[in-house]
């Protein structure tokens, strides 16, 4: 519709709410970390400029470090085994084998509940003494691997990964949808040539979903860099930082007053995030051009 | 003669793989099914157990169901309070992210004007942007207004959080009502308002609840900022008040897993009951985003 000049007041009026909020906490917040990031500041006192001296602080520490990867395998895991997994079930469901609703429902529940509620229900599951993990080893006379899943330096970090990657319910769904979405004539045409259902999926479907596929991938590694409370519940960064994540880290930095550096530290995430979905629009970019 | 024999060989060779498709494909849907649910019902029925039926053996069935443990959880931890905090947070939060979103989205959608595509790119940057990396910002944000520990913070904060998700939701929705309708009750002289409300708001309605589903699950299941901006009892929410059963309960935990049945209840039984506007709620940010 034109706009007329008697509404331009009523857009404004109807506009102004919602660009308030996001300039309050979209846009000053983004560039107040920017900016503090360079200043010594420990939230009483005001700030002193200090140049880089936050950044090198930082990236001096090992947990820094320590963290950045974690997030960074966190995200690789994310992108790409939970999202390739949930691919392959949208394929099987978009064949609507018996049940597949339930299916569909089952493996979506995991997304309404929160994400402390899955960390407590998995704190109990490795639980080392009543677990069901261990209990389970007991019970199929493989007592002896029975452990301290997230106490142990070796398998603290492999135990934090795991337990979501199987919750796919949430890129499933999206695919599913876009595969629902695709022409029948293309299957028709495909099966009058005798292409069974695998070389259905591998020459019609699966390049057709190439969109919600980078959507996903893109999705999956921006959570995997949110991270935080898993982490926080499960083992608090440890033991020995093993588990640390970029948020967790920002967070005991601000606990302990040293402001500058976890804004430091948030500029680095937001600049790890930059670079994540720069770098997956160059890929999924190249890969359709061939 | 040779020619019907290859015919049955390819169709029996054939048979075979579709056997073991078939069968890989069962094995898989059952497997991330199982692993959904299984620790879940776990969950609850280790909830119904004795922490002595526990100790003794993880896999046992609870005797007698203990309900009692429900009851210990909720009146221990204060329950019932931190649930009705959620719930004006969530509500209170919903409302005012939906109302502000449609708003912005009826004008970004319906109209043309200079920086309508800025304002679009920066919600689009937006919706990436990793929040939890402005915890800093935030926190001094509501210590300057004064609300730091107030359920007014967190109901500020999670609708303006939203609003990029649910602005495109929206705006997604009204930009498929075609514009003649608009254009003949503009020329019948129903003015800005009287076309809001009376006649966008009404025929996008499915957008306004797929939106506002999506902003509730998110206030109801937040944990990160809640954490961060509210410290007193009063002002918890369910998501904050299961974390503190970790350190309450370190015996008991029976009524630890009772209460994180408790905070999970809502969130399946109105997962069972809106199906459907909770599945293209959650992903419909993605999908038209």
């Amino acid at each position: 519709m034109e706009v007329k000049k008697h509404d331009i007041k009523n857009i404004c009026i109807f506009i102004l709410p919602g660009l308030a909020l996001f300039t309050l906490f979209f846009i000053i917040p983004v560039g107040y970390v920017s900016i503090t990031s360079f200043f010594e500041w420990n939230g009483i006192t005001s700030p002193i400029f200090k140049g880089l001296y936050n950044y090198k602080d930082i990236f001096s520490d090992k947990v820094f470090w320590r963290s950045v990867k974690n997030n960074v395998l966190w995200a690789v895991v994310a992108g790409g085994v939970q999202v390739p997994l949930a691919m392959l079930m949208a394929l099987i469901l978009s064949k609507k084998p018996r049940g597949w609703q339930f299916f569909r429902t089952v493996y979506f529940l995991p997304q309404v509940i929160s994400g402390i509620a899955l960390a407590m229900l998995w704190a109990a599951m490795y639980n080392s003494e009543f677990g069901l993990i261990n209990g389970l080893l007991r019970a199929v006379g493989l007592g002896e691997y029975a452990t301290n899943w997230l106490g142990t330096v070796k398998t603290a970090f492999p135990c934090m990964l795991i337990y979501w990657v199987f919750y796919i319910g949430y890129y499933m769904v999206i695919m599913l949808a876009d595969i629902t979405n695709i022409d029948e004539s293309y299957y028709e045409a495909a099966q009058i040539d005798g292409a069974d259902g695998i070389r259905q999926h591998i020459h019609i479907t699966i390049p057709l979903i190439k969109g919600s596929f980078q959507t996903c991938v893109t999705l999956a590694m921006i959570f995997g860099l949110r991270t935080f409370e898993q982490v926080y519940l499960l083992t608090n960064g440890g033991p020995a930082n093993r588990t640390s994540v970029l948020v967790l880290y920002l967070y005991n930095q601000m606990k302990t007053n040293n402001y500058g550096g976890a804004n430091a530290s948030s500029v680095m995430l937001i600049l790890t995030g930059a670079c994540v979905i720069l770098m997956i629009r160059g890929i999924f970019a190249k890969l359709n051009k061939e | 003669m040779s020619a019907k024999t290859a015919q049955s060989i390819v169709r029996e060779k054939k048979n075979i793989r579709d056997y073991l498709a078939s069968f890989f494909k069962w094995v898989l849907i059952i497997f991330f099914a199982v692993y959904t649910l299984f620790p879940l019902l776990w969950l609850f029925l280790t909830s119904l157990k004795t922490n002595a039926e526990y100790f003794d053996n993880p896999f046992s069935l609870p005797a007698v169901p203990q309900w009692q443990n429900y009851v210990n959880a909720f009146q221990q931890a204060n329950l019932g309070r931190m649930i009705s905090n959620s719930v004006i947070v969530a509500v209170t939060a919903t409302v005012i992210n939906v109302m502000i979103a449609s708003m912005l989205s009826y004008c970004l959608s319906r109209f043309k004007f200079k920086g309508r595509e800025i304002i679009f790119t920066f919600f689009s940057v937006g919706v990436l942007v990793p929040l939890n990396a402005l915890m800093v910002p935030y926190f001094s944000i509501f210590s300057k207004m004064g609300l730091v520990d107030s359920l007014g913070a967190l109901i500020i904060l999670y609708a303006a959080i939203g609003l990029p998700i649910s602005t495109f939701i929206i705006r997604g929705f009204m930009s498929s009502f075609p514009a003649e309708i608009e254009e003949a009750a503009y020329i019948d002289g129903s003015g800005f308002y009287g076309r809001f409300f009376k006649m966008i708001l009404p025929l996008t309605k499915t957008g306004l609840v797929t939106a506002a589903t999506f902003e509730f699950i998110t206030c109801w299941n937040e944990f990160v900022y809640a954490n961060l901006l509210t410290s007193s009892p009063v002002t918890k929410t369910i998501q904050i008040g299961i974390r503190y059963f970790t350190n309450q309960f370190t015996t008991d935990y029976v009524s630890m897993y009772a209460a994180i049945i408790i905070s999970i209840a809502p969130s399946i039984i109105g997962y069972m009951l809106f199906q459907k506007q909770v599945i293209s709620g959650l992903t419909s940010g993605a999908v038209k985003g």
